[in-house]
């Protein structure tokens, strides 16, 4: 496979067809119907050939940052052009319906030596390596920033409960029971938790929106970089609620345990 | 003042010990962000350096080993590049597919053609180097030893090329490993076996003088740049990169991590602020009497605002000595989690712990805890000497 061919504009004799990319046609300023000049490598003589399409390539994450330019011939152009006849890097096979491709890769393979016959899926399990390895390390950022999210609850909300030593101590001393308390400011804990789970979500749409916006317009591509999924709008709220209710919970069952004249005092 | 700061801290055990958990992990993550953002560039830096050539050539518009694109007029290149002065070492090098018999079937090799009088690929172990012209030897890496058990002095079996049609190998070579080398630019697992130039052409019927690359030593570090320029002007058919230009091309394909780790580190100092401001807000309201008392007995606004930056201080300051710890283990982990992508070579490294990033942290995070006791201390500070004594009275 070559990476890069040297495409020049000339007006010679219409040739044999390519097709390239949109990106590569603007870069150029080609358009359907012009002649070029493509070369292997500089100095060579290469081939006319003429734009005979210009296409918007699929969108791929594996290739995007790369910033290549692609362009597509028939096959005996390239394989003129590279000097390399009757040679090439791959061959799709299509299955009939119903055949097993696992067991018909292993027969293919066993045919002869020189080339590996493996199933589609095989192939994009393999290339999807790279995407596990980042994803693996978002989840593991996600652990972290989880923990100190946690934290950082836990903190906030034992201020906050104590703040209301004062108001605990006053519902208590005219005979409140510990549970209508406990209740109360664990019911506040929850309004807290659902106000900031809210706002998280907001700014979560916000910065995905950025994002998306910079990297699309950065790589010139349609690719998403940031999903916020319902799932992960559901997980991040459930999460914030569950860590906000555990926090205030434990926050108020440490104030409703200390005597009501201690409160008072320390308030 | 500290010891004051530290006995105000313990009157709180529980939320000043949450502060500081809190704190040391944003600042393990915030170191974690500094390592990753600067980390990987040098990592791969060192790598690039590491047997000391600073230029690599390439086919034009092609990284090098980026792609199967071959340069042409490679070896002759070489030879005028090794007769400039200004360069003390210079070898093509051809990359290839090799195979070796295991059993019934063939053990893929990668391989690769160098001259050994100019090759900067590796790092021999034990036995002796292949010979400038080797036509007999081979250079394997300890990977591919462990696979095959092939020992030095060992002659062994090497297929290049299969053909489809007639089911078999279309050409054999017995060779004799030399010695077992460390390549320095592989991936984990790779297994890389190295025989001369010359061979590597005959064994894959490369047509002419061609190779991948071409790596270049500068005698002086400081001639590198005008050695490349001459370079690119004497071939204008290659592609020449200096390691600074490598490592800018790195940068670009690495501008997911960097952009990742502003973003990250710029999270967790904003949570480290966050938490230390409202902590002392919370704590200089609670003792906002206290404060009072002592201004009413002379102490200055000044002497307050120290008191209360000094709060902050201790609490960012014991958040980051556990903080830097928990981020070197973390660091660790996530590199080891980094380092498994496919292909990448085993000596680059995401996460570098090295002192300079951990100070940059420290001090990153020294200045966020200062700025988070600013707004606390100065209302602190302004707290109204009377009206508060008489709210506290009453």
């Amino acid at each position: 496979m070559v990476s890069l061919l040297c495409l020049l504009a000339i007006q010679e004799s219409p040739a044999a067809p390519v097709a390239i990319e949109q990106r590569l046609a603007r870069e150029l300023q080609l358009r359907i119907g012009d002649t070029v000049r493509v070369r292997a490598e500089p100095g060579s003589p290469g081939l006319l050939m003429v734009v005979g399409a210009i296409y918007e390539p699929r969108s791929d994450p594996a290739t995007v940052l790369r910033n290549e330019f692609h362009a597509r011939f028939h096959l005996p152009d390239l394989a003129d052009l590279l000097g390399a006849p009757d040679r090439i890097d791959r061959a799709g096979v299509s299955l009939r319906i119903g055949i097993d491709p696992d067991s018909a890769a292993r027969r293919l393979d066993r045919l002869a030596v020189g080339f590996r016959v493996r199933p589609s899926a095989e192939i994009a399990t393999e290339s999807s390596r790279t995407f596990l390895v980042v994803s693996r390390f978002h989840r593991a950022i996600g652990v972290i920033s989880i923990v100190a999210s946690a934290i950082f609850l836990l903190c906030i909300m034992l201020l906050k409960v104590e703040e209301r030593r004062l108001d605990a101590a006053v519902m208590r001393m005219i005979g409140i029971r510990r549970r209508t308390v406990f209740s109360a400011l664990l019911l506040e804990a929850c309004l807290v938790a659902l106000i900031g789970a809210a706002l998280g979500i907001g700014l979560a749409s916000a910065s995905t929106a950025v994002i998306n916006a910079y990297y699309g317009h950065r790589f010139e591509t349609d690719l998403r970089f940031s999903l916020l999924t319902p799932g992960i709008i559901l997980f991040g709220a459930g999460l914030s609620l569950l860590l906000g209710v555990l926090a205030g919970g434990l926050a108020a069952a440490r104030l409703v345990r200390t005597r009501p004249l201690v409160l008072w005092r320390r308030a | 003042m500290i010891l004051l700061a530290a006995r105000n801290l313990t009157r709180h055990p529980l939320r000043n010990l949450l502060a500081v958990l809190g704190i040391a992990v944003a600042a393990a993550l915030l170191l974690d962000m500094v390592m990753l953002a600067g980390g990987m560039e040098r990592s791969f830096q060192r790598m690039l350096l590491s047997r000391g050539y600073q230029i690599r050539i390439a086919p034009k518009g092609t990284l090098p080993f980026d792609t199967e694109a071959t340069l042409a007029g490679a070896a002759s290149l070489s030879a005028r590049l090794r007769a400039d002065p200004r360069i003390s070492a210079a070898g093509a090098v051809l990359g290839g597919a090799l195979f070796a018999p295991a059993g019934d079937s063939l053990l893929p090799l990668a391989g690769l053609g160098v001259e050994p009088e100019g090759q900067g690929l590796y790092e021999l172990d034990s036995g002796t180097d292949l010979g400038p012209g080797d036509t007999t030897g081979i250079v394997i890496g300890v990977s591919v030893a462990q696979v095959t058990g092939w020992r030095t002095g060992d002659t062994v079996r090497i297929i290049v090329g299969t053909d489809p049609q007639m089911a078999r190998a279309s050409s054999e070579r017995r060779l004799v490993v030399r010695g077992v080398v460390h390549w320095l630019y592989a991936a984990r697992g790779q297994r890389t076996v190295g025989i001369a130039l010359p061979l590597m052409r005959a064994l894959t019927r490369a047509a002419g003088d061609r190779a991948s690359m071409i790596m270049v030593k500068v005698v002086r570090d400081e001639e590198v740049e005008a050695v490349a320029s001459d370079i690119r002007s004497m071939a204008p058919g290659v592609e020449v990169n200096s390691v600074s230009t490598l490592v800018a091309r790195f940068r670009t394909r690495l501008t997911y991590f960097r952009q990742l780790s502003l973003i990250l580190g710029t999270i967790s100092l904003f949570v480290g602020i966050l938490l230390v401001t409202t902590l002392l807000t919370i704590t200089v309201s609670e003792r906002l009497g206290e404060i009072a008392t002592l201004r009413a007995i002379g102490v200055s606004r000044s002497g307050i605002v120290r008191r209360v930056l000094a709060e902050g201080a201790l609490l960012t300051l014991a958040g980051n000595a556990i903080g830097l710890l928990l981020g070197l283990v973390t660091a660790r982990y996530l590199d080891g989690i980094l380092t498994s992508f496919p292909g990448l070579p085993a000596a680059i490294s995401f996460f570098v712990p090295e002192p300079a990033a951990v100070a940059r942290a420290a001090a990153a995070l020294l200045v966020a805890g200062g700025i988070a006791g600013a707004w606390p201390a100065w209302r602190a500070a302004r707290a109204p000497i009377a009206a508060t004594l008489r709210e506290e009275a009453t």
